[in-house]
Order: structure tokens, then C-alpha cells, then sequence
């Protein structure tokens, strides 16, 4: 009990997901088994990759208190410009993955320079940056798809690994994995989530705000590319309208995942359990046929119910401790 | 403890929505309802339904295109040139005109857009701009089934004819080219139907129904089932928002809920191409039907990948547009609608010029 205690934590709200996972998973099975079938169950981890890949890049950001909105459209820039590498360089796919990461990497830090050096908000900064990103991605290839896309890049980003078992959730865990340990272990996850909890403290403090908050929108933007990359391998087109809104499926995950907008908050496991939420409802909407026009509702329904479970967690939370304290 | 009663919490209500939604929409979602074609309200104007002639007949009607005194310049606006579709609407709306005017008649036109499907209002700024520019006359494509009324209120009061090309819909425009909308997805029910002999399992991917002719593709396509072939059985019909992937995901889990799928209907060829990714992945041999003839559906279908697209040849529409603008001009009186040509291609015409299956022939001047 001692030792199930000690694991479990600061872990209540990931506990918590994970029932209600199980549970959604439980109802969506009894009124259609096949939902239970292990093509559809691995399937629910199939769809939740894309959205999972985002959502852990802009958990970074969110934690320290900033957003961004840009990340659909960063996806499409790499989507366009590895697809371009792949058909039109001829380019290895292990070269134009590389690339594609990088490409990320810098158009977040670009966003992440608009917020730190501009002194932009987040929310505008990048509410700009997703118009103009997008601008970017129809520009590349002047508006149209990029068509047959390797077949070796194909499987390398989202082939089959074992039977039906795609390599597309590796990449998400190994991403999962890393950016955990970021958050989780070293001095600048310790950064990220003082910042959120206090910015002017942690500035007096003496540390590097600026550069911390930039490497967090730099992660984002990696976040954002790798999930693009996949979705270009499942595709095998590349479609500068690719993305659009995908950014708010992805700060949905992590809301649900307990990782709070005012920042301070959140951790890698919840996201990675909110997107597998938000997978698993739309996969069983879809399986027991709910009109999508209702669907829209109950994707809503979950997200504002998560949202609100978190406020009366942190509160009874506190009461307890307050209580325990007095004993 | 406090913990686990808020998890039960948390879990209860996950319950109840759940539910709730569940049977909410059992009731609306029942695949045998069939979707109403543009409900009484909104369809003040149903352009599959009005008074209309085909291009040939208006062309048989009207004889010769009066030839224009002085020079003519079309302004026309389009949706979203991100869109290939309305990229190619816009060049052949420009290939009407250079050919018009390498047989020397002084035409031209300025083909714009808005930034995008959702700006609204950023369209209807470019209309007023060609009334206060004083072009001839405007062939117009709005976003939504009215943001541009205020602009055609301005160019009659300026008298400048007003021509609705496609799609959405403006009621107070005199006249309108475009095709059958509904007849879209009839021409789909009926190859599939063909295709499977008339029993099994399909399945509809919509788009966003906000414009008119995706709602009538949709309703074209299960109307013409019910009638015609009531073994098939629509299964799923579900929303995707157009998006490639999202079509993917779908299909994916249908395929694996049904596993007797037979055909997948889509509202357009993009989505279309997410489904033949999901059928290729399962291995299993489903029809796949979109709309719109892209170049990449063309491909697709050329390959074997795709079974069949709807391809409503925007490059002719938008010659044809330019004639009807020459016509109005001329002083012709045109009827309330002009329908453009859509033909069904699949792996037996796909390498068929498209002037030889609509029978293309340019415009005759006096």
C-alpha cells in the first residue's frame, strides 16, 4: 500500500484518466462489442498519434503559460517541404526526416523569438504566425499537392512494424518518453514549469527566461513536424492545407490531460492520456453511429467536464491537505 | 478518499454524456431517413430545380453570341484559389476569354478570390471594389449561400449584370451556371449500385454541409439508392470537414465495423483519396467514389486505386461562364439557369479527353 502510494503520488489526475478511459472504452464495448476488437482498439492508439504529437509539443508552451496556435500550420510547411525533398530532390528519407525535424525546430523558434524578444502575447504572436505559416505552405508548392511520396519513406514513418502494429506509435512514445524526461528531469523542465507558475520570480531568480520559453516553442514546433511527417506517410500526399484546426484538438488533449492555461501546470503522461481520450470518444462515436452533428457536442461535453473535474481536484486537494495539516 | 470520490464523479458524468449523446442521436442518426434536398426555408432558389436549360440547349436556343460593341472586361470572384478546384474554374474563365480574343473580340477578365473559405466579408470587399472599378458585368461564386447580397444590391443599382457561376447560391442574381448538384450524386449512387448489383453495404464521407451542392451530393446520392435500389443499404454516413485525414480515420473504423463495406461514397475527391489510403491499408477490395475530378483523383484512378470521380469540368465551366457573360451583354435573354457538364469517370474513360465526353465545342460568335 506504502509502495502503491508512492508511485501514484501527484499522479491522481492521470489515475483519474485512465478510469475514465477504461470506463468510456467499457461503455462504447457494451453497446458495440466490436469495439473491443483489437483492430479497433489499436486503431484508437493509431489516431490519437497525430494529435498526440502535437498535443506534447504544446504541452511544453502551455506550461509555461503561453500558447500556440500556429502548429497546424507548421505541420503543413513540413508536410510540403519534406514531400518536396522526397519527390522533387530525390532526397534520403532518413536525411529529409532530419530535415523536417529541423525545419520544426526553427519556425518554432521563430514564434518563440516573436514572444520572447517582440515581447508579442502568445496567443497573437502565433494567431499571426498561423496565418502567415499556412501562406508559406501554399506558396512552396504554389497551391497544389505533392503526389506519390516514397513508398520508403512511406513505411519508415508510419509502416507496419509487427502484423498491423504501425511504427507511427513508437514515435509517438520515444517522443512521449523524451519529452518527459525534458520535463520531468533536467533544469530546464524546472525552468519551464517555474516560469509558468511565476515569470517575474523566475526572471529575478536569474534565469534565462527568454531562452527557456524559446527552446519550449522550439520542442512545440518538433512536436508539430513529427506529426506532420506521419501524417504525410499515412497520407503519401502532402496537402499545404493540412493541419487546419488541428491546433485546437491538440490543446483540447492536453487540457484534459490537466495541463492548466494559466500555465504551472501538466505533465506528458496526462496529455498523451487526454489524446488517447479524445481518440477513443471520436473512434466510438463513430463506431456506435452517432450523427456528427452530435459529436461536435459530446467532443465539447468532455473537454469542458475534464476541465471542470480539474478545478474541483486542485480544490479538494487543498482542503484535504489543510485538513491533514491540522492533525 | 476525497480522491476517489471525485474519480467516481468524473466517471459518472463521462456516463451520463455519453449516454445522453448516444441516444440523443440514435433517433437523428437512423439510415433510413433520407436527408431532406435544401429544407422549405432555406431554398428560396434551388438551381436543380428551377427553370434551367443545359449548355447545348442555350447554345441551340440562343444561336450565335452577339458580338460585343467595344471592349469588355469580367470581373469575377471566386472562393479560394488553396482549392484546385476553383484554381481551374479560373483558368478556364481566362482560356474563354484568350480564346475570344484570339478570334478578335476585345475580352478580358480579372479572376480574384477571397483569402480563404471563411472570409466572408473579404469577398464581398473585392466585389464592391470591381462595381466601383466599373467592370462589364461579374460572375460570382460566394462563400456563403449570402454574403455577397450587398454587393449585387450595389452592381443593379450600377447595372452591372450579375452572373452566379457554381456555387454557394445568390438568390437575387437573374441567372446562374453551374451543374446539377444533385445529379452528382446520383451519377455515383448509380455506378456503385452497378458496380455491386444492387445489394450491400455503402457508406457516405460528407463535408461540412454549408454549401448548397455538398448537402445536394449527399441527398442525390441516398434519394437515388431508395428509389432505385433499396437492397443497398446505407450503413454510416458521417461528417469529415473535408480534411483527408479525418476521412481516413473514418473509414478505417467502418471498414473493421462492417466488414462486408462494399462502396464508400465522398462528398469530394480529396476526401476520396483519404478512404483509398484506408481501403489500401485493409486489403480489402471497396469501391471508392468521389467528386470533383481532380488531377490526383485522375491519377488515382488511372493506377486502380480510385474507383470513380465526378468531375464537373471547371475548365469548361468557366468558358461556358464567359459566354453566357457575352450573351447577357448582347442583350440576350438567357433562362433563370444554365447547367455545365459532369460526367462520371472512371478506369474506362479516364484517358479520354474531357472535350470528347461532354462534346466541347468553343463558343460561335456572329
Amino acid at each position: 500500500m506504502n509502495l502503491l502510494n508512492r508511485l501514484t503520488k501527484g499522479m491522481g489526475r492521470e489515475i483519474g484518466l485512465l478510469v475514465a478511459l477504461f470506463l468510456m472504452i467499457a461503455i462504447f464495448a457494451l453497446i458495440d462489442p466490436i469495439y473491443l476488437s483489437p483492430g479497433n482498439l489499436l486503431d484508437i492508439v493509431d489516431q490519437s498519434t497525430i494529435n498526440g504529437l502535437l498535443a506534447i509539443g504544446i504541452t511544453f508552451v502551455i506550461i509555461t503559460g503561453g500558447i500556440d496556435l500556429s502548429i497546424g500550420s507548421i505541420m503543413a510547411i513540413v508536410i510540403v517541404s519534406v514531400g518536396w525533398f522526397l519527390t522533387k530532390q530525390g532526397m534520403n528519407p532518413i536525411l529529409a526526416i532530419i530535415l523536417g525535424i529541423l525545419i520544426g525546430a526553427v519556425i518554432g523558434l521563430f514564434n518563440g523569438l516573436l514572444v520572447t524578444k517582440f515581447k508579442l502575447q502568445p496567443f497573437i504572436a502565433t494567431l499571426a504566425t498561423m496565418s502567415a505559416f499556412r501562406g508559406v505552405a501554399y506558396i512552396i508548392t504554389n497551391g497544389w499537392p505533392v503526389l506519390n511520396i516514397p513508398q520508403n519513406y512511406r513505411d519508415m514513418m508510419d509502416g507496419d512494424l509487427v502484423g498491423n502494429f504501425p511504427i507511427s506509435i513508437p514515435i509517438l512514445l520515444a517522443f512521449a518518453i523524451i519529452s518527459h524526461i525534458i520535463l520531468k528531469k533536467t533544469r530546464t523542465g524546472t525552468f519551464v514549469f517555474s516560469i509558468g507558475g511565476n515569470e517575474e520570480a523566475t526572471r529575478l531568480s536569474g534565469i534565462n527566461v527568454d531562452f527557456t520559453k524559446m527552446v519550449t516553442y522550439a520542442l512545440c514546433g518538433v512536436g508539430a513536424a513529427l506529426a506532420g511527417m506521419v501524417m504525410l506517410a499515412r497520407l503519401g500526399t502532402g496537402e499545404p492545407a493540412a493541419g487546419q484546426g488541428y491546433e485546437l484538438y491538440a490543446i483540447a488533449a492536453a487540457a484534459i490531460g490537466g495541463t492548466s492555461l494559466a500555465g504551472g501546470k501538466g505533465s506528458i503522461l496526462g496529455t498523451l492520456l487526454g489524446a488517447l481520450i479524445l481518440s477513443a470518444l471520436k473512434t466510438g462515436l463513430v463506431v456506435i453511429g452517432v450523427d456528427s452533428f452530435w459529436q461536435y457536442i459530446a467532443m465539447g461535453t468532455i473537454i469542458a467536464v475534464a476541465a471542470y473535474f480539474e478545478i474541483i481536484q486542485s480544490k479538494f486537494s487543498g482542503f484535504g491537505k489543510r485538513l491533514s495539516g491540522k492533525r | 478518499m476525497r480522491r476517489i470520490g471525485n474519480l467516481k464523479a468524473l466517471v459518472l458524468i463521462l456516463l451520463i454524456v455519453i449516454f445522453a449523446t448516444a441516444c440523443a442521436s440514435k433517433n437523428e442518426a437512423g439510415n433510413d431517413t433520407v436527408a431532406p434536398a435544401a429544407p422549405a426555408e432555406t431554398a428560396t432558389f434551388n438551381p436543380d430545380e428551377a427553370d434551367g436549360v443545359d449548355f447545348k440547349q442555350m447554345r441551340e436556343q440562343n444561336g450565335v453570341v452577339p458580338k460585343p460593341s467595344g471592349s469588355i472586361k469580367l470581373g469575377s470572384v471566386s472562393k479560394a484559389f488553396e482549392n484546385e478546384y476553383w484554381r481551374t474554374l479560373k483558368e478556364g474563365m481566362e482560356l474563354g476569354a484568350k480564346t475570344m480574343k484570339e478570334s478578335g473580340i476585345d475580352v478580358s477578365v480579372d479572376v480574384r478570390s477571397a483569402q480563404g473559405e471563411g472570409d466572408e466579408q473579404g469577398q464581398l470587399s473585392v466585389v464592391k471594389d470591381m462595381i466601383n472599378k466599373k467592370y462589364s458585368a461579374l460572375l460570382l461564386s460566394p462563400i456563403s449561400d449570402g454574403n455577397l447580397t450587398p454587393g449585387v444590391e450595389d452592381a443593379k443599382k450600377a447595372g452591372i449584370p450579375v452572373i452566379n457561376v457554381n456555387d454557394g447560391l445568390i438568390a437575387t442574381a437573374p441567372n446562374f451556371v453551374g451543374p446539377k448538384a444533385i445529379e452528382n450524386g446520383e451519377l455515383a449512387a448509380e455506378w456503385i449500385a452497378d458496380k455491386i448489383n444492387n445489394q450491400g453495404e455503402v457508406a457516405i464521407v460528407i463535408g461540412m454541409p454549408k454549401a448548397f451542392a455538398a448537402r445536394q451530393r449527399t441527398a442525390g446520392f441516398e434519394n437515388w439508392m431508395k428509389e432505385n435500389a433499396p437492397d443497398v443499404k446505407i450503413v454510416e454516413k458521417q461528417n469529415a470537414d473535408w480534411d483527408r485525414s479525418k476521412a481516413r480515420d473514418l473509414a478505417e473504423t467502418w471498414i473493421k465495423k462492417h466488414p462486408d463495406l462494399k462502396a464508400i461514397f465522398a462528398n469530394n475527391d480529396t476526401m476520396a483519396l483519404g478512404i483509398v489510403e484506408a481501403v489500401k491499408a485493409s486489403g480489402k477490395q471497396i469501391l471508392v467514389v468521389g467528386v470533383d475530378g481532380i488531377g490526383e483523383a485522375y491519377e488515382s484512378i488511372k493506377k486502380g486505386e480510385m474507383s470513380a470521380t465526378i468531375d464537373s469540368f471547371p475548365k469548361y465551366k468557366g468558358q461556358i461562364s464567359v459566354e453566357v457573360a457575352l450573351r447577357i451583354l448582347g442583350g440576350q435573354q438567357l433562362p433563370r439557369v444554365i447547367w455545365t457538364p459532369q460526367a462520371l469517370i472512371d478506369s474506362t474513360n479516364v484517358n479520354t479527353p474531357a472535350e470528347e465526353i461532354i462534346g466541347w465545342e468553343n463558343a460561335k460568335f456572329e
